[in-house]
């Protein structure tokens, strides 16, 4: 007897709410604790819209279950297409939340199309690097994945929308890498951001890993064009970056991001290093255990800002401590590598591709959030993956996981011609 | 598929370094900087202060004296208060818009979150009229401090001194002991000496503060919370009814009453005149109140029972007595002849109107105040030998007293002679001492401890206010740390034959028309002369009963006139009192005419 969702992973399906039911947890420590009713009533409602949102996303997933495994291949394109008009419609037509405008209105939701047009996105790189051709991994090709990503990328910078942007740029390796890239080029491509940030928090440290870097490839591909790309890449990125702090960038740009190295000085700790300060001090007092269930000095006097969305980690450091935290990355790290395992086990380009795509994007977001909530990178306001606050957000992600649910369960329905 | 094999673990690796990288990070975070961030933390908790119950005061008979009442504060938080409602609060309390506007403006500048006590003190109709608009009024509420009420007739200010909002400076040396801005301390009298038994422990609550500031709740639950422990009670020796007689004889007149038990140094009365009503001081006192106060006619906060010094007038002879005595210089039997006047050198030093007592023994010449007779012992001692003597009693010193405002007084030596004028030492200055006139002044408080010492025959008991301490929770008791009485080495057959003198001064001298009816008692009256030409200082010692002394007293009315007339039946009045409980209806009279005399009037100060 076979039934249609004879190999759905339900493994997955736990990771998935599992980290939703940690989300909520910490949601609700914010918006129902001792100190909810002092907060705007729009953010009181956080935790029952977001219970709300989750069962949007039930629906969505039964709906995307149901779906064939050619929708998304050969939809792929027209679904980026749509998404993309979207992005644009919400650039010249949608409203502001925050500063950014990418937001568009169906009805009685209100969704961050930003949000959804990563799942396209990765669509479409997915369809276009898992075509057989003989030249799958040429030059002409990556370029046009590059130009699939950066497209929207280009647009949500227009929205004003920095972190997102940045999200979409993370792919591009990640996708690459996976298409077929060399490891050298994508070493290459990584190692300006390495270069960049070492600059930033200890420039001895940017010099000894350009050096190092330079050596490597050198040692590594015995090309010496490449010893000297690599050189500027990153040696480069430190010079222009420190030249561009001291003459291009505004003094309030530099602060900011500078303030992330050390926020608790006297200079920044009550404006731009504020966030990190509270967040910090959040993480950092938890402790071992953390101070339990809305418990937490910090979480309840809402010194942290965003703490229902983008720093959302701080509420789990503060109240559940080391324990708590370290239970939120585990969980990660099972949810990505089951996926990879899962993609991978589809046997089919485009299912590793979408598998690939969905952890890139998911590990960019943890990074650079978890990152940022402890003070390791500059605030870049970019949500936690399924637990912080955020309706598009969440829906986004569950809708990248039903497909790879979707994908692995009908593993089997891969045309091995379309390949 | 060993392509995807390879670069899959290759990016599973990526993802544990990703997250391991995060990993470290809250381990460093933590476990390893966990108390630096706890620290960070802590702006989220607020200590506030409980303020303990300060202790109240009984006297002598465990009567209540002073007791706190609540004192009702208007607090507004700026963030809640409707604008609107600013005619209706000023309605409610009864002041015009502007200053509710003024406090709004005041309180919005320091914390728009937190309650500011805008209106202090108001009165308990305000506080209920208000409470009854509460549910109008958004971000109005209350604090109940607590102010000191004045229960009995006797106001003893000087004695008990007051409390007040703490200063600045207080403020700065106190800080570590737990004050704060807005918190009332001891500055006077009693109340500032006994301040730390008074006051009690402070009790705190910690309160989670949300980033506005705001309290939330109670952090933990209030586990951390300690409660105040209240401050001791005091027993005071004070007699509040002898104290509100003597306070209500002072009638237009300024003076100082001490009244003490000899054979344990309790001050029963401790008067000081004009003074001030305590409950001036339960409110809030403004600058211009305060300046009007201390420049008051006959300066009330002045306190003249430990720092006004005069000279002792004739009630320092009883003292020459014992010294004479003492150093053998005369004897109970010598005989000195009185020719109304001592000759030294061209001056003649003249007997109260130049009365000539003939032949006069010690006795007698105590009983009559012969000035001859104590130049004649003044002059057979050397000055060092008296001042040794004097200080011996106490006198040119501080006591070792539960009060701080005091003044030494002054006995002269040698070298103070030799010192403050040009041909130094001659027995012309000194030969006045022999009368307690001349450059020395005592105290109305070292006058009385000098008496009681007299009265229980040489034992120096130190003065004191407060008997005990209680602790009204814990119902622990404590005694005040008294210092040692010290034992004068003078025979006790000497004090007999003073006391008899100064038992003759109530029977035949000038004490005689104050004898209390049915008690024997010594006394001695003395007239110091007063600078500026005015009228004299009348002063009176006395002891009661003459037997078993229970009472010394020393009565000082400035300017009163001789002593017999103003001090004397003042300190005889108290007396009766204190050793009756009551003024005899026989001696009514004499009360009504110690209320009509009074001091000679200040003169008019331009």
């Amino acid at each position: 007897m076979r039934v249609w969702y004879r190999n759905i992973d339900y493994g997955l399906l736990f990771l998935w709410l599992a980290l939703v039911s940690l989300g909520l947890v910490a949601i609700y420590s914010t918006t129902h604790g001792p100190a909810s009713e002092f907060l705007l009533a729009t953010v009181q409602n956080n935790f029952n819209r977001q219970l709300m949102w989750l069962g949007v996303c039930l629906v969505v997933l039964a709906v995307t279950l149901l779906l064939p495994v050619r929708f998304f291949q050969y939809g792929a394109y027209p679904i980026y297409g749509v998404l993309m008009l979207l992005l644009l419609l919400a650039l010249f037509a949608g409203h502001e939340v925050n500063g950014a405008r990418s937001w568009l209105r169906f009805g009685p939701l209100q969704l961050q199309v930003s949000e959804l047009a990563k799942v396209g996105t990765v669509l479409a790189v997915a369809q276009l690097l898992s075509v057989r051709r003989r030249s799958a991994n040429s030059v002409r090709y990556a370029v046009l994945a590059v130009v699939l990503i950066v497209f929207p990328a280009a647009v949500i910078v227009l929205q004003n929308d920095m972190g997102t942007a940045l999200v979409f740029l993370g792919l591009i390796p990640v996708m690459l890498f996976w298409s077929g890239l060399p490891a050298t080029t994508l070493l290459l491509m990584v190692s300006p951001v390495m270069a960049g940030y070492l600059a930033i928090v200890y420039m001895p440290a940017a010099i000894a890993f350009a050096l190092v870097f330079t050596l490597f490839i050198l040692w590594y591909t015995r090309e010496r064009y490449l010893g000297v790309l690599a050189f500027i890449f990153t040696g480069g990125t430190a010079v222009v970056l420190v030249f561009a702090l001291s003459n291009i960038l505004q003094p309030y740009q530099v602060k900011r991001l500078l303030s992330f190295t050390n926020p608790e000085a006297a200079e920044f700790r009550d404006n731009v290093g504020f966030h990190l300060v509270q967040s910090k001090a959040a993480i950092g007092s938890g402790g071992m255990m953390g101070k339990g269930f809305m418990q937490g000095t910090q979480t309840q006097g809402a010194y942290v800002p965003e703490q229902s969305t983008d720093f959302v980690f701080s509420v789990i450091g503060e109240e559940f401590g080391f324990v708590g935290g370290m239970i939120v990355l585990i969980l990660f790290g099972l949810l990505f590598i089951r996926i990879m395992r899962v993609g991978v086990q589809t046997k089919h380009p485009f299912g590793v591709m979408v598998a690939a795509g969905a952890v890139g994007i998911y590990l960019v977001h943890v990074f650079i959030n978890v990152g940022m909530a402890t003070g390791i990178l500059p605030v870049i306001g970019i949500p936690l993956p399924f637990l912080s606050y955020g309706g598009s957000a969440l829906l986004a992600n569950s809708m990248m996981l039903a497909i790879i649910l979707n994908l692995a369960m009908r593993r089997d329905d891969f045309s091995i011609y379309g390949y | 598929m060993f392509e995807y094999r390879v670069r899959s673990k290759v990016f599973i690796g990526l993802i544990c370094v990703v997250l391991g990288v995060l990993s470290l990070r809250l381990v460093q975070l933590q476990m390893i900087d966990v108390q630096t961030y706890y620290g960070e933390s802590s702006n989220a908790i607020r200590e506030n202060r409980v303020l303990p119950a300060r202790g109240v005061i009984y006297d002598r008979q465990g009567r209540l004296m002073v007791d706190n009442e609540p004192a009702y504060t208007v607090m507004l938080t700026p963030r809640y208060f409707d604008r609107n409602k600013t005619a209706l609060l000023a309605e409610l309390l009864g002041v015009p818009d502007s200053l509710v506007a003024a406090r709004l403006a005041e309180a919005r500048a320091w914390n728009a979150f937190r309650p500011t006590a805008s209106f202090k003190d108001v009165s308990f109709e305000v506080f209920s009229r208000v409470q009854e608009n509460l549910y109008r009024l958004p971000g109005i509420s209350f604090d109940v401090l607590q102010k000191r009420r004045y229960l009995t007739p006797a106001r003893a200010w000087h004695a008990l001194g007051f409390v007040r909002e703490i200063n600045r400076s207080e403020l700065v040396q106190m800080r570590d002991e737990g004050y704060r801005q807005g918190d009332v301390i001891g500055r006077a009298g009693i109340e500032r000496v006994y301040e730390p038994a008074l006051r009690g422990q402070l009790g705190s609550e910690f309160k989670l503060v949300n980033i506005m500031g705001m309290e939330v709740e109670s952090y933990r639950a209030g586990l951390q919370d300690r409660a105040p422990t209240s401050g001791y009670d005091l027993y005071l020796t004070i007699d509040s009814d002898v104290q509100a007689l003597a306070e209500s004889l002072f009638v237009n007149k300024r003076g100082a009453v001490v009244a003490l038990e000899p054979r344990t140094g309790e001050i029963v009365a401790f008067v000081s005149k004009p003074d001030i009503d305590p409950k001036v001081f339960t409110s809030a006192v403004t600058p211009e109140e305060w300046s009007a106060l201390t420049r008051a006619e006959g300066d009330p906060m002045f306190n003249r029972a430990t720092m006004s010094g005069m000279p002792p007038g004739s009630t320092w002879k009883p003292f020459m007595a014992l010294i004479g005595l003492e150093e053998g210089v005369v004897t109970p039997r010598t005989v000195y002849q009185c020719k109304g006047g001592y000759r030294l050198g061209r001056r003649l030093f003249r007997d109260h109107e130049g009365h000539v007592h003939g032949p006069i023994t010690l006795l007698r010449a105590i009983e009559q105040s012969c000035n001859s007779y104590f130049f004649n012992v003044m002059m057979r001692l050397d000055v060092d030998t008296f001042a040794r003597w004097a200080k011996m009693f106490g006198f040119g010193q501080r006591i070792d007293l539960d009060l701080a405002e005091q003044d030494t007084g002054l006995i002269p030596d040698s070298s103070y002679y030799n010192r403050t004028y040009p041909g130094g030492w001659t027995a012309g200055y000194s030969i006045n001492l022999g009368i307690g006139q001349g450059d020395m002044l005592v105290t109305p408080m070292q006058l009385a401890r000098f008496v009681a010492t007299i009265a229980n025959e040489g034992t120096l008991q130190p003065p004191h206010f407060v008997r005990g301490l209680r602790h009204s929770e814990t119902g622990e008791e404590r005694v005040p740390d008294l210092p040692p009485r010290r034992q004068i080495p003078i025979a006790p057959e000497h004090f007999e034959i003073v006391k008899d003198g100064m038992r003759r001064v109530m029977l035949n001298g000038t004490g005689r028309w104050v004898q209390i009816p049915g008690l024997t008692s010594g006394g001695k009256t003395g007239t110091a002369q007063a600078p500026g030409n005015r009228k004299d200082h009348s002063l009176f010692i006395m002891f009661a009963p003459y037997e078993d002394p229970q009472i010394a007293l020393a009565v000082l009315v400035e300017n009163g006139g001789y002593g017999a007339t103003q001090a004397a039946p003042i300190a005889s009045l108290l007396a009766e009192q204190y050793l009756t409980g009551s003024v005899s209806p026989p001696r009514q009279w004499l009360l009504k005419s110690v209320l009509e005399r009074e001091s000679e009037p200040l003169p008019e100060t331009p």
